[in-house]
C-alpha cells in the first residue's frame, strides 16, 4: 500500500470530520466518514450549504476569504440526541481552484458538560443561600439565649468563660396573686398575657439599658451592665423598674386579669456565663441578684423595693421612701 | 452524622459520571428514550443531574411537586419506569455502588412511582 493510501485510510478513519469544499461554489469535494456519519455522504455537486443545515455557509466561507481561517459550531440532532460539532475553516490551494479545508471536532461531551456544571451550580448556589437562611435563624435563636458578646466567644471557642462583673444593677419582678390567676384563667390566656408583658417589658428594659436574662413563669430577670458596661446602671434599672409599673397600670385598665408585679433593685457583683453544654443558657447570678430577689419578696404590690446597695446610687431624678422607689415629684423633663 | 451516598462516592466528581452514564443510557433505550425526543439538551442534563443527586441524597432541589409537573404531559406506564429501575441499576453498577446503596436509592425512587404514573 503505498503512503498516500495509507494517508487516505487514515483520514477516513479518524474521529475527526474532514471535509474539502470549493470555496466559490460550496460544492463539497471530499468528506471522510465521520464527517459523513454526521452530515450524510456527499454527492458530486452536494454543497455545505446542503448538507450543513445549521450553518449559513456562505458568510462562513467570506469569513473565510476575509480572515484566511474561521471557526464556528453546528448543533444538529442525531436520532434523539443533539450534537455539537465545532467546525474550523482552513484555505488550501488546489492548482487553481481555492478550497476550503473543513475539520469538524465532535464537542457535544464538553457542551453537555457545560450544561450539568452550570445545573449544579445553580443548585449549590440556591444551597448556600438556604444555608445562610438557617444559620440566621440560628444565630437569631442563639442572640435569644445570650447576649452578643458571650455568643462571639460561644461561637470562636465553642465555650464562653465566666465573668464576674463588679459593679452593675439588677431587676428582679414577680406577679402577686399569681398562684390566684393561674386557677382562675385558662393556661393560654395566661401564657399569651405574659408573653405580652414581658415582651413589653423587654422593650422598656433595651430604651433604658437593660437586658432581660429570664424569666421562669411569673418571674422576670433583668439587668444592666452584663456583659457591657453600662455607666449609671442603677438609673437604668430604676428607670425600667418605674416604667414597668406604669405599663402594667395603663394595662390594667382595658385587661380583666389584674397584674400586680412587686419589684426589687439591687447593685453589686454578679457572675455571668454561659450553663449546661447541650441544653446551654446564658445566665447571671451572684450577690447582687441574691439581694434582689430578697429585697423583692419584701416589697408590696405594686411597689419597687430598692436594696441599700443601690440607695445610695439613685439620682435626684428619684426619690426613696422606706426602701421603695419612686419617681421624684417633679420629675425632669428628659427622662419623660 | 452518616455519609449520603452522594458525599461517600465522591460527591459531585462521581455523580457527574453517574449522570452522564444515565443520560447515555436513557437517550439510546428504545423505550423511555422517545420521552427525551422533543427535550432540549441542557434542560435534560439539568433534569437528570437534580435528579441523581436528589436520588443520591447531595444537594437537591427537586421537590415531589417539581417531579409532578415535570411529567404530568407525559404517557408514563409501569413499564417504562421499570426500564428506568433497570437502567439506573446498571449506571450504579458500573461505579461500584454498593448493594445496599443502590437499594436505597432505588427505594427512594420507587417512592416516587406514584408522581409519574397516573393510575
Amino acid at each position: 500500500m503505498s503512503i498516500e493510501a495509507i494517508n487516505e485510510q487514515l483520514l477516513r478513519a479518524i474521529g475527526v470530520g474532514v471535509a474539502l469544499a470549493e470555496i466559490d461554489t460550496g460544492v463539497l469535494r471530499f468528506a471522510n466518514d465521520t464527517f459523513a456519519d454526521w452530515f450524510g455522504a456527499p454527492d458530486d455537486s452536494t454543497t455545505i450549504a446542503e448538507v450543513m443545515t445549521g450553518l449559513d455557509a456562505k458568510a462562513a466561507l467570506a469569513k473565510l476569504v476575509d480572515e484566511g481561517r474561521h471557526t464556528t459550531e453546528v448543533t444538529f440532532k442525531m436520532r434523539r440526541r443533539s450534537i455539537t460539532v465545532a467546525v474550523e475553516f482552513n484555505h488550501a490551494l488546489e492548482g487553481q481552484v481555492e478550497l476550503a479545508v473543513l475539520v469538524c471536532q465532535n464537542i457535544t461531551r464538553i457542551k453537555e458538560l457545560e450544561a450539568m456544571i452550570d445545573s449544579y451550580s445553580m443548585m449549590v448556589e440556591r444551597n448556600t443561600h438556604e444555608i445562610r437562611r438557617e444559620k440566621e435563624q440560628v444565630e437569631k435563636l442563639l442572640l435569644n439565649m445570650m447576649p452578643r458578646a458571650a455568643y462571639e466567644e460561644y461561637k470562636s471557642f465553642g465555650v464562653v468563660a465566666p465573668r464576674v462583673f463588679e459593679d452593675v444593677s439588677v431587676l428582679t419582678l414577680d406577679f402577686a396573686e399569681f398562684g390566684k390567676i393561674l386557677a382562675d384563667n385558662d393556661p393560654a390566656v395566661i401564657v399569651s398575657e405574659l408573653n405580652d408583658i414581658y415582651t413589653a417589658f423587654d422593650r422598656i428594659g433595651e430604651q433604658f439599658g437593660c437586658e432581660r436574662v429570664r424569666t421562669t413563669g411569673d418571674s422576670y430577670f433583668a439587668v444592666s451592665g452584663v456583659p457591657d458596661p453600662v455607666n449609671d446602671h442603677a438609673g437604668s434599672v430604676a428607670n425600667a423598674a418605674i416604667r414597668f409599673l406604669r405599663y402594667l397600670e395603663r394595662r390594667n385598665t382595658s385587661h380583666p386579669i389584674q397584674w400586680s408585679a412587686r419589684i426589687g433593685l439591687a447593685s453589686g457583683p454578679v457572675i455571668g456565663s454561659v450553663v449546661g453544654v447541650q441544653k446551654y443558657v446564658y445566665d447571671v447570678f451572684g450577690p447582687a441578684v441574691a439581694a434582689a430577689d430578697v429585697i423583692r419578696a419584701g416589697a408590696l404590690p405594686m411597689q419597687i423595693a430598692v436594696d441599700p446597695s443601690l440607695e445610695d446610687r439613685i439620682d435626684e431624678r428619684f426619690q426613696i421612701a422606706n426602701g421603695t422607689l419612686a419617681e421624684a415629684e417633679k420629675p425632669n423633663a428628659e427622662i419623660r | 452524622m452518616t455519609k449520603t451516598p452522594y458525599e461517600k462516592y465522591g460527591g459531585f466528581s462521581t455523580v457527574s459520571r453517574i449522570v452522564m452514564s444515565l443520560y447515555d443510557k436513557l437517550l439510546d433505550d428504545d423505550d423511555v428514550g422517545p420521552f427525551f425526543d422533543d427535550v432540549d439538551m441542557p434542560q435534560l442534563i439539568d433534569h437528570q443531574t437534580k435528579f441523581v443527586s436528589t436520588l443520591m441524597g447531595g444537594p437537591a432541589s427537586f421537590t415531589d411537586t417539581h417531579i409532578a409537573n415535570a411529567h404530568k404531559h407525559l404517557e408514563i406506564d409501569d413499564m417504562h419506569f421499570d426500564r428506568l429501575k433497570e437502567l439506573i441499576v446498571e449506571t450504579l453498577e458500573e461505579f461500584s455502588v454498593d448493594t445496599e446503596d443502590s437499594d436505597a436509592v432505588l427505594a427512594a425512587f420507587e417512592a416516587r412511582r406514584g408522581l409519574l404514573i397516573e393510575t
